[in-house]
């Protein structure tokens, strides 16, 4: 019995992690490297499963709510360090997961050209190049790195880094998952995993985000000479979204029955959704525009629901949980990037094809310069009015305002916001009770 | 591990059951007389009971203590027995007459044994600290699990209930927190079996606790509860003891004819109190106050204020809706015997007992055997079994989310209605399921089964020397069932249910050899060398599932969809193994008794740490000095004995996951039908114990012919090396990693106080027992203190130099009479409003009229300033009494429910103290105007109006007994006969203002915290017990 001394003591005390991996049992095969990408994914689906709303819309002028908690505090730009939309963990969470691919990918495959090993290490860094883009967008300066966590003796507590620098490797990231990762995969994951259509479409956003309009305009193009995208008709429109995959989407994030989200919560959960259409919204329509009847609720005097993403005439008290995708880019945006592009290049002709492309879908005569002058004061500002219209409510509205340096005069007279610091959302409290080198930003102190 | 093995197979062929063969020798019958009195005061006793021994023949004394008795057969032998008093058998071959003096039974203190690691010992002769709670202690409580019988009578154990559910989760610490983690447990061994003491329940609904592991325990199976304390008596069980060792032993089987007990309980138990709510036209007058309180006063539009909605036109009384008087019955039949070589333990019992919240309610089966066999005179073996089957109907009471009963009976409006028109259940509405319809409709049921065994075997090579090996085995498999029916939910057909079936193994094997000798008859030494292994497997299996086509069928084959993660997205499905090998050591000498010394040694090695950090080293030292045997004492009569301690060692905490330092990455994590993985746990190669070294000092002193003793310990415990699950930047991808970090210092003083104040017909003892710990954090590591302390929770923080259970928030001064009485124009933030007539006036710790996190302060003290228990006992005739009183003092209770029970934002209902609102200018009160969307943070902040004093002195349990003369109960053919009735939570004199000061919703660190824990109840209960 006294065996158990000596060398068999370590055997007995060898215990590995039956229905886990430990840290360094992962990434020892192929399939491991492709299950570490498709766990980056998974994080996309916390990360944007409500958020995309609140970051992207809950301050702009489109929605109007009843609701306590995020939704009023965003409407009434009365932000503080505890609300929801202030927490940036599931960013991080994508961002670590990413790291952790990027660095261990490659020691999975022998051969460095492997086809596999690039496109998966083009998708990791796609998918950490928009979660970085969203950080910069909501909070400026973050804390920054490409490195995984695997050691305590790793500096835990980084300080902000500049945005620009940030912007310029998620530049590096999106051109190399553009030239690596595949250009379709087949089936639905032509839409839910990053192509290279779908690196195209995000770096389109992130050059204009830059105002980098050449730069955004060569981009699209890509985007544009996809094969697989082209708009849907306008009976498809709201199917872009109540059942996915259509053939206008770049990139999606999936969800199913299991894998929900808070669509129905944020905008049409019976009478008492989170959001509802401003006034504002509704009266800025042109006359005839067919997308009017399928965007709210227009049986209500005072309408409660959002149909655009459930289809028109949605009314369903019922359990469904939100399986929708959440469409992040698809080729209506782009389009219009493009346009705007053009526009603020001076090449209005360029432009002006490009917004009627999207104007004639919904059923609106083409414009020319003059009367795009006419109605919306020039040809830029017609293009921000289309976009307002036909991206209402996916989320692109608030980041629109501020790129456009638009935020405080359409908010000001709706919210009072007036001071630019406060264009940025505080960082959460608990971030800061973390990490002592981590500062407040500057509005929120 | 193949020679483990072999041993298994060995101890498995090892079944022994064996009938007791009852011999009895019949001849001339006699007469017998004479009397029985007191060895000290020589008074005549009366009521002592006078049987023949193995028959079932049993006389008792008359008023002069005067008996007679018939006998029969060779060798007769007399057994007189009186409540108090030692048990003394006279043998009679040569007597007809006889003069006997009965000498007090805990008078004698020579010859008291308590149970230590692997063995046991004098209790005179202790180096260490141990405790002891014997049978008759138990016997007088009609508690059903071990700890909660601990509570108020032992000293240096702090006991508090999570919950009062029948089976529910308690709370116990041994001198103190001395952990970060929540490994604050004490190790349990029962009958030498270290057992799972951790909850295993994983489907808790809202609850923030589970259930009581040693529940599973029958008290009426507990011989004695020792509790080992320092570290002379822990240190043998190393790397588990930090928090202290609770050792239970079960009763076992003597020689002698059966002895049959049967008792049978019957009691009802009722809520002790209930809370102030407002009624229905009081809440709507508030709602609609705290509209018109709001900045820009809107019309409510929600249906509140419409009584004519069908929804809303109640006014319910929730509270008696919910609470009930509930009844319990147990029945315990035990027979226990034995021949020369073999004796038995046999044992059962059953116990129904309802919670005194509708539906509740918690079945138990228990059966144990305990058996041991003389093989010949060298081999001994035995086993000890327990079987429990056990069935708790929980009812989602306790926890913060909207499917707790408690708070729901406290917080949900008045005006929602029980049910609609249609007569059907009101089951949702406005974002609150109904509570009634949760406890009627809801399933929330745990069903467990769960072995404990161990099998022995133990030889004797030379007397003095002899070998033991165990094998234990402590299994529990438990399934639990949850459904949350459609009828209680807003969406049409929305139903969820979820089933968890869990495996729990923990075996072991230990090898020991002990050794015992006295030399020239003054040198006493004593050995003990030994090994064991052990291994803890953990398996749960299980999944969610919702859209169920009707409530009634609430197996997972009929959901249409199922899904193998929780509503978390965590999997569910999870396995875990954890080892662990380890060597002990044990000298002890003594010189005549006087001299005392003894050192302990335990290496233990770990699979949770990494390979280079998996060993510890735990050893300790202690000697003792009976000075009232030194000559220069020996004039002093009064003074029996009196003894001094002292000791010295480490102990060690490993209570982290099975994997921690190896780091995880989970499966599972999938997207879409894409099968996906990602890193959950950050490694941590460097991971290793938590050290415990503790300083103990004592005094044991007998005086006044043993009436008075006194044990009295002082100690300090100095915890290092803390394992803690530091929270960390979420920038790293993960929210913490745990780490060695930082110290924790314990100190503190027990005073246990024994006394016979009247011996004698009527007797009169008491037992009085207080403890203090007073607990600091010594030390944290400097980065992780952002702001000078760790936040821990939403309401605690944990700061060097300050305990554990500290309250951080704002402190509450009061209302604002008017708006001028802001003289300063104090705002609510630097860009915020300024506070105004009603809104309240928070302490400005920095005086610069801004109120912001700057201006949060420590609010409240979680740990009691000392706790104890005060007992009394009184015998008269055939009455027994006892009293007991439990009391904490100077501990404070943050509570949360009565912070929801005064929150206006979300529609709750208030205590009746909202009847004092302020309403308009100029009305001096201290309740706050209650504003709808709360702009000031009135509600919202963790403030000191919720910190209340939980000092309290409760009437813990009053039992009343009467025993059956022996000459009545021997003509209706019974050894003895007793019918007794207890009362337990009878009165509680407190200040806090919850349902009990005796709650803590959380078991880890987040102390004094009252989130709404099921509350305790009032039970009285009548019980009959004879014996044959």
């Amino acid at each position: 019995m006294l065996v158990l001394s000596g060398s068999c003591a370590d055997s007995i005390l060898d215990k590995d992690p039956i229905s886990s991996f430990s840290a360094q049992g992962f990434y020892k095969s192929t399939s491991d490297a492709q299950a570490g990408v498709y766990g980056i994914y998974n994080a996309m689906q916390s990360t944007f499963r409500g958020n995309f709303a609140y970051w992207g819309e809950g301050r702009a002028d489109a929605v109007e709510t009843n609701h306590a908690g995020d939704p009023f505090a965003l409407r009434q730009n009365t932000l503080t360090p505890i609300i929801t939309s202030a927490n940036w963990n599931n960013l991080y969470t994508v961002i670590s997961r990413a790291n952790y691919a990027i660095k261990y990918i490659p020691e999975v495959f022998e051969d460095e050209t492997s086809a596999l090993r690039n496109q998966l290490i083009g998708q990791s860094r796609a998918l950490r190049a928009i979660a970085y883009f969203y950080l910069v967008r909501v909070w400026g300066d973050v804390p920054f790195t490409l490195e995984p966590y695997e050691s305590v003796q790793q500096d835990l507590f980084l300080p902000k880094t500049d945005k620009e620098a940030i912007l310029d490797q998620i530049v590096d990231d999106l051109l190399y998952a553009s030239e690596f990762c595949s250009s379709s995969y087949g089936g639905e994951r032509d839409r839910v995993l990053i192509t290279r259509g779908g690196a195209d479409g995000i770096l389109t956003q992130v050059y204009m985000w830059r105002k980098q309009y050449g730069d955004a305009i060569i981009a699209a193009e890509r985007v544009l000479d996809n094969p697989l995208y082209s708009l849907v008709s306008i009976s498809n429109w709201n199917n872009m979204f109540s059942a996915g995959l259509s053939s206008e989407s770049i990139f999606e994030v999936g969800y199913n029955e299991v894998q929900t989200n808070l669509m129905r919560v944020l905008y049409a959960l019976g009478s008492d959704a989170d959001y509802f259409p401003s006034q504002r919204f509704m009266d800025s329509f042109e006359d005839g525009d067919l997308r009017r009847p399928k965007i709210w609720d227009n049986t209500q005097v005072q309408p409660r629901k959002i149909w655009k993403f459930f289809g028109e005439g949605f009314n369903d008290e019922s359990a469904d949980p939100s399986a929708n995708n959440i469409v992040l880019v698809r080729l209506a945006d782009i389009l219009l990037l493009k346009a705007e592009a053009h526009a603020r290049l001076g090449q209005n002709q360029e432009a002006l094809t490009l917004l009627n492309s999207i104007r004639s879908r919904a059923g609106l005569s083409g414009l020319d310069e003059e009367a795009a002058t006419q109605g919306y004061g020039d040809v830029t500002a017609a293009i921000m009015h289309e976009r307002s219209i036909e991206l209402c409510y996916e989320g692109h509205r608030w980041f629109d305002l501020v790129r456009t340096d638009k935020a405080i005069e359409v908010m000001q007279p709706i919210n009072g916001l007036s001071d630019p610091r406060n264009i940025l959302w505080p960082i959460h409290e608990d971030a800061i009770n973390r990490n002592p080198n981590l500062v407040q930003n500057e509005f929120y102190r | 591990m193949r020679n483990i093995k072999q041993l298994i197979f060995l101890f498995s062929l090892v079944l022994i059951w064996l009938v007791p063969a009852a011999i009895h020798a019949q001849g001339v019958s006699r007469t017998v007389t004479g009397q029985v009195k007191d060895e000290v005061t020589g008074e005549p006793l009366p009521g002592v009971s006078v049987s023949l021994l193995s028959t079932n023949r049993s006389v008792a004394t008359d008023g002069q203590g005067r008996f007679s008795i018939q006998v029969t057969g060779d060798s007769p032998v007399l057994v007189f027995s009186f409540l108090g008093y030692k048990k003394l058998s006279v043998d009679i071959t040569t007597q007809d007459e006889l003069e006997v003096k009965l000498s007090a039974e805990a008078f004698d203190l020579s010859e008291v044994e308590v149970v230590v690691g692997y063995g046991t010992q004098k209790k005179r002769n202790l180096t260490g600290s141990v405790v002891s709670v014997g049978s008759e202690e138990i016997e007088k409580t009609t508690l059903q699990d071990p700890i909660s019988i601990l509570q108020g009578r032992a000293a240096g154990v702090q006991v508090t209930s999570n919950s009062g559910a029948p089976g529910g989760e308690m709370t116990i610490r041994v001198r103190g927190n001395s952990s970060l983690n929540s490994g604050n447990n004490p190790l349990f061994v029962v009958d030498g079996i270290p057992i799972e003491s951790n909850s295993l329940s994983s489907l808790n609904g809202t609850e923030n606790f589970g259930l009581n592991p040693l529940a599973d325990i029958n008290p009426g199976d507990i011989a004695s509860i020792e509790i080992l304390k320092d570290a002379a008596s822990t240190a043998i069980y190393g790397s588990r003891a930090a928090n202290g060792v609770v050792m239970i032993t079960t009763k076992r089987g003597a020689e002698g004819k059966a002895q049959v007990s049967f008792n049978a309980t019957t009691g009802v138990s009722a809520l002790t109190r209930k809370l102030s709510v407002l009624n229905a036209s009081q809440y709507r007058e508030v709602i609609l106050d705290s509209y018109r309180n709001m900045t820009n006063p809107e019309e409510p539009y929600w249906t509140v204020l419409d009584s004519l909605n069908p929804m809303n036109n109640g006014d319910v009384d929730w509270q008696s809706e919910l609470m009930r008087t509930a009844s319990q019955h147990k029945l315990d039949l035990a027979i226990r015997g034995g021949t020369k070589n073999t004796k038995y333990a046999w044992s059962s019992s059953y116990l129904d007992q309802d919670g005194v919240i509708l539906n509740s309610n918690y079945k138990r089966v228990t059966s144990r055997l305990n058996v041991d066999f003389d093989v010949n005179d060298k081999l001994t073996i035995g086993q000890s079994v327990s079987f429990t089957n056990a069935t708790n109907n929980r009812i989602n009471a306790g926890g913060s989310g909207n499917l707790s009963v408690i708070r729901e009976l406290l917080i949900r409006p008045p005006i929602m209605s029980m049910y609609l028109p249609d007569g059907s259940l009101n089951g949702y509405s406005l974002g609150r399921r109904n509570p009634v319809g949760i406890a009627l409709y809801a399933t929330h049921l745990n069903k467990s089964n769960r072995i404990i065994g161990s099998e022995y075997l133990e030889y004797q090579f030379i007397e003095g020397l002899t070998f033991r090996s165990n094998l234990n085995f402590d299994f529990t498999a438990m399934k639990e069932d949850e459904f949350m029916p459609s009828i209680l939910d807003y969406r049409e057909g929305y139903n969820t249910g979820a089933v968890r079936s869990t495996n729990n193994l923990t075996w072991g094997n230990e090898n020991f050899l002990r050794f015992n000798r006295v030399f020239n008859g003054d040198h006493n030494l004593g050995a003990l060398v030994g090994f064991s292994f052990q291994n803890w497997k953990y398996e749960r299996t299980g999944l969610n599932g919702m859209y169920f086509p009707s409530d009634n069928i609430r197996t997972l084959n009929a959901a249409s969809v199922i899904s193998n993660k929780d509503a978390n997205g965590v999997d569910i499905n999870v396995a875990s193994e954890h080892a662990m090998l380890s060597y002990f050591g044990r000298v002890s000498y003594d010189y005549q008794g006087k001299y005392l010394a003894e050192v302990n040694l335990r290496a233990d090695g770990s699979s949770r740490f990494g390979r280079d950090k998996r060993f510890g080293y735990f050893p300790s030292a202690s000697v003792g000095w009976r000075f009232s045997q030194e000559g220069f004492l020996n004039d002093l009569k009064a003074l029996n004995d009196a003894k001094l301690r002292f000791s010295v060692g480490k102990t060690g905490n490993e209570a982290i996951g099975d994997y921690t330092s190896q780091g995880e990455f989970i499966v599972g994590t999938n997207y879409l039908d894409y099968s996906g993985a990602s890193p959950s746990v950050m490694p941590n190669a460097g991971l290793t114990w938590e050290t415990t070294t503790q300083y103990n000092a004592g005094l044991d002193v007998a005086l006044l012919a043993n009436r008075l003793t006194l044990n009295a310990d002082v100690y300090l415990k100095d915890t290092r090396n803390l394992l803690y699950n530091v929270p960390i930047p979420t920038t790293t991808g993960f929210g913490a990693i745990t780490q060695n970090i930082g110290r924790i210092e314990n100190r503190g003083i027990e005073v246990l106080l024994s006394s016979k104040n009247l011996v004698g017909p009527f007797g009169w003892s008491t037992n009085f027992n207080i403890s203090a710990n007073r607990n600091k954090v010594k030390s944290l590591p400097q980065e992780l203190l952002t702001n000078g302390y760790i936040q821990n929770g939403s309401y605690h923080i944990l700061q060097e130099g300050l305990p554990i259970g500290v309250f951080y928030g704002w402190r509450f001064d009061g209302v604002y009479a008017r708006d001028e009485d802001n003289v300063n124009g104090v705002t609510n933030g630097a860009l915020g409003q300024v506070f105004k007539g009603g809104d309240p006036i928070w302490n400005d710790v920095n005086g610069d009229n801004i109120i912001n996190q700057d201006d949060r302060q420590i609010i409240g003290y979680a740990q009691p300033k000392f706790f104890g228990g005060i007992s009394n006992d009184f015998t008269y005739k055939n009455f027994s009494l006892n009293v007991f009183f439990q009391f904490s003092y100077g501990g404070d209770i943050y509570s949360e429910i009565n912070a929801q029970r005064n929150a206006v934002v979300r529609y709750n209902n208030l205590s009746t103290d909202a009847l004092r609102r302020w309403r308009q200018q100029g009305d001096v009160t201290d309740y706050p105007k209650p504003v709808r969307d709360d702009p000031m943070q009135t509600d919202s902040r963790v403030q000191s109006r919720w910190v209340e004093d939980a000092s309290y002195i409760k009437l813990k349990n009053v039992n009343l007994r009467y025993s059956f003369s022996p000459n009545f109960i021997h003509r209706i053919g019974l050894r003895s006969l007793d019918a007794f009735v207890t009362a337990t939570n009878l009165v509680t004199w407190t200040r806090y203002t919850g349902f009990d000061p005796d709650v803590n919703s959380y078991a880890g660190l987040r102390v004094g915290l009252d989130e709404g824990s099921y509350p305790q109840s009032r039970t009285v209960i009548f019980g009959l017990g004879f014996g044959l």
